[in-house]
């Protein structure tokens, strides 16, 4: 090998580059108050649905632990699942439907202040909610849903997510537009369902319902559906607020570890990248691992990366 | 000496990029989520398949589901399945049609050895879970004249109460006698692999069928068989 005095100096650079990333690497986990966007690369704001981290049970008493792993993860936006945040009722000795009733009084009546300290765990840690993810169904009240707004709207959340179908999103549409925020259509891949979002079809049939609809584009679920990832995504993007970053493989195939399935997320990022469009990539895994979970966000946040370097 | 400045620096680059590449990729190993190795290396390969592959993460890596997934701990299916004769066909092809929100993948992309192990794994975790279940209460009282029909249909044909099982029900009490049948002593050992014995299926089928059985029992029938013998062994 003949490198040039250039060369030499491009390694040099690399190298220090390396030991600067290590170390940056070692204070965000020690930083206190890191500023927003932590996860912002390279025109594309990442974050995590913390559904990867498969070990850690999704309740308030482990929303310390989550926040943490988001900061030793680089996150600095998440996807935040109501159960985060929200106490639960149905416990040994309370029926399912008696848990469901204390669970609405308490949403109709939160707290003096609760939602305000939840923000505030996530400030300080420099995380910021993007979307709140409630699944709508039948058995909420009007006033119920306002509430969930309200409490999503002071996390600071812009948006709600579930996963609902077309029926729930018929009734969702008066309530996004009063919070000023928006709906999240989620997809999944059950295509013999009419009222599932897991065609293309249906998920413009769901949009076309409200200005305050957007799409929460699930990569692994649409390409296990045979969607066509980019395509939606050129025909769609004004309307989709953020990605659900996974891989799968086509016809209703498994997860994989990125890259491995036929999910295009290179292709996904740099769109958004090169197009500067405000489309919010959370990283939601489901393939398994045998690492500690931490340490799959890094590996899979690190492919997202490298795709958008 | 440039040239020995610029050899110490590029040897520091390489220090450093491959220190960021070691410390980026772990290959350490989840003991919080998968628990201490297993003894038996089979079993073990199992589990991590299972995990691979993604099972764990809606079926439970004890088979306690999470979510919408199957409960495969009492799952019907399960409890016919013959060494994949009915699991294996369902991963190749998943679930399409389904009225949960995401069907069940299907997994043909994988290797027969693969799938092998994936039903291995799904047995042996059924066979512990309803071991912890059936066992989980104090042994109620049985029925003895249905306990000798259940004996009839599925032990008479290598035992008998009054032949080898003759003073079992004495040797025990009602506990350990519920215990025994669940999980026989001497069925607790590991297949050999020497060359002559390679072929010998007696061990094996054995466990298979004790296996199979602790997989669909009710507590019903266990108590039932518990007061056969015991009153098998009362009247001899």
């Amino acid at each position: 090998m003949n490198a040039t005095r250039r060369d030499f100096g491009r390694a040099v650079l690399a190298g220090l580059g390396g030991i600067a990333a290590l170390a940056c690497g070692r204070s965000a986990g020690a930083q206190t108050h890191p500023g927003p966007n932590r996860s912002f690369i390279n025109g594309v704001q990442f974050g995590l649905q913390p559904f990867c981290y498969h070990d850690l049970p999704m309740t308030r008493e482990n929303r310390g632990e989550l926040i943490r792993r988001l900061v030793r993860n680089g996150m600095g936006m998440v996807e935040l699942h109501a159960t985060w945040v929200e106490p639960r009722f149905n416990v040994p000795g309370v029926s399912a439907a008696a848990a469901r009733d204390k669970l609405r009084e308490w949403r109709l009546a939160p707290p003096q202040g609760y939602y305000q300290g939840v923000r505030k765990e996530l400030d300080t840690a420099g995380v910021s909610a993007f979307t709140y993810y409630v699944n709508f169904d039948d058995s909420y009240t009007d006033a119920e849903i306002d509430a969930t707004f309200d409490g999503a709207k002071i996390l600071g959340a812009r948006g709600c997510v579930g996963s609902f179908g077309l029926a729930v999103s018929n009734r969702l549409v008066p309530f996004p537009g009063r919070h000023g925020m928006f709906v999240g259509l989620h997809n999944h891949d059950n295509l013999s369902d009419p009222d599932a979002y897991a065609s293309e079809a249906s998920m413009v049939k769901g949009l076309s319902m409200s200005p305050d609809f957007r799409m929460m584009l699930d990569t692994r679920h649409f390409t296990a559906a045979n969607g066509d990832c980019v395509g939606f995504l050129e025909r769609h993007h004004d309307r989709v607020a953020g990605l659900h970053v996974g891989d799968r493989r086509r016809n209703n195939g498994r997860s994989t570890p990125f890259g491995e399935g036929d999910a295009p997320i290179i292709e996904l990022l740099r769109m958004i990248r090169d197009n500067r469009w405000p489309i919010v990539a959370l990283l939601e895994f489901e393939h398994g691992t045998l690492r500690p979970e931490v340490e799959e966000v890094d590996l899979m946040f690190d492919y997202c990366k490298r795709a958008v370097a | 000496m440039r040239r020995r400045v610029l050899a110490f620096s590029f040897s520091i680059a390489c220090a450093a990029s491959v220190a960021a590449q070691t410390g980026a990729v772990h290959r350490s190993y989840d003991t919080a989520f998968l628990g201490a190795p297993l003894a038996d290396p089979v079993l073990q390969h199992a589990k991590e398949t299972f995990v691979l592959f993604g099972c764990a993460y809606c079926h439970g890596l004890d088979l306690v589901s999470r979510g919408e997934a199957t409960d495969l701990m009492h799952s019907a299916l399960v409890g016919r399945d013959e060494n994949g004769s009915r699991i294996a066909p369902l991963l190749r092809a998943g679930i399409p049609q389904t009225a949960k929100l995401s069907p069940m993948p299907q997994f043909s992309d994988l290797s027969d050895q693969q799938i092998g192990a994936l039903v291995t794994w799904i047995h042996y975790a059924r066979q512990q879970g309803r071991y912890k279940e059936l066992t989980a209460t104090p042994v109620r009282a049985g029925d003895a004249a249905a306990g000798k029909t259940s004996f009839d249909g599925a032990c008479r044909s290598c035992h008998t109460p009054d032949g080898d099982l003759a003073g079992v029900a004495r040797k025990y009490d009602a506990a350990s006698l519920r215990a025994a049948i669940l999980d026989p002593k001497a069925l607790k050992v590991q297949r050999s692999f020497a060359a002559d014995r390679l072929h010998d299926t007696k061990l094996a089928s054995a466990q298979q069928r004790h296996h199979a059985l602790l997989e669909n029992y009710s507590l019903d029938e266990v108590a039932n068989l518990v007061a056969y013998l015991q009153a098998s062994a009362s009247r001899q």
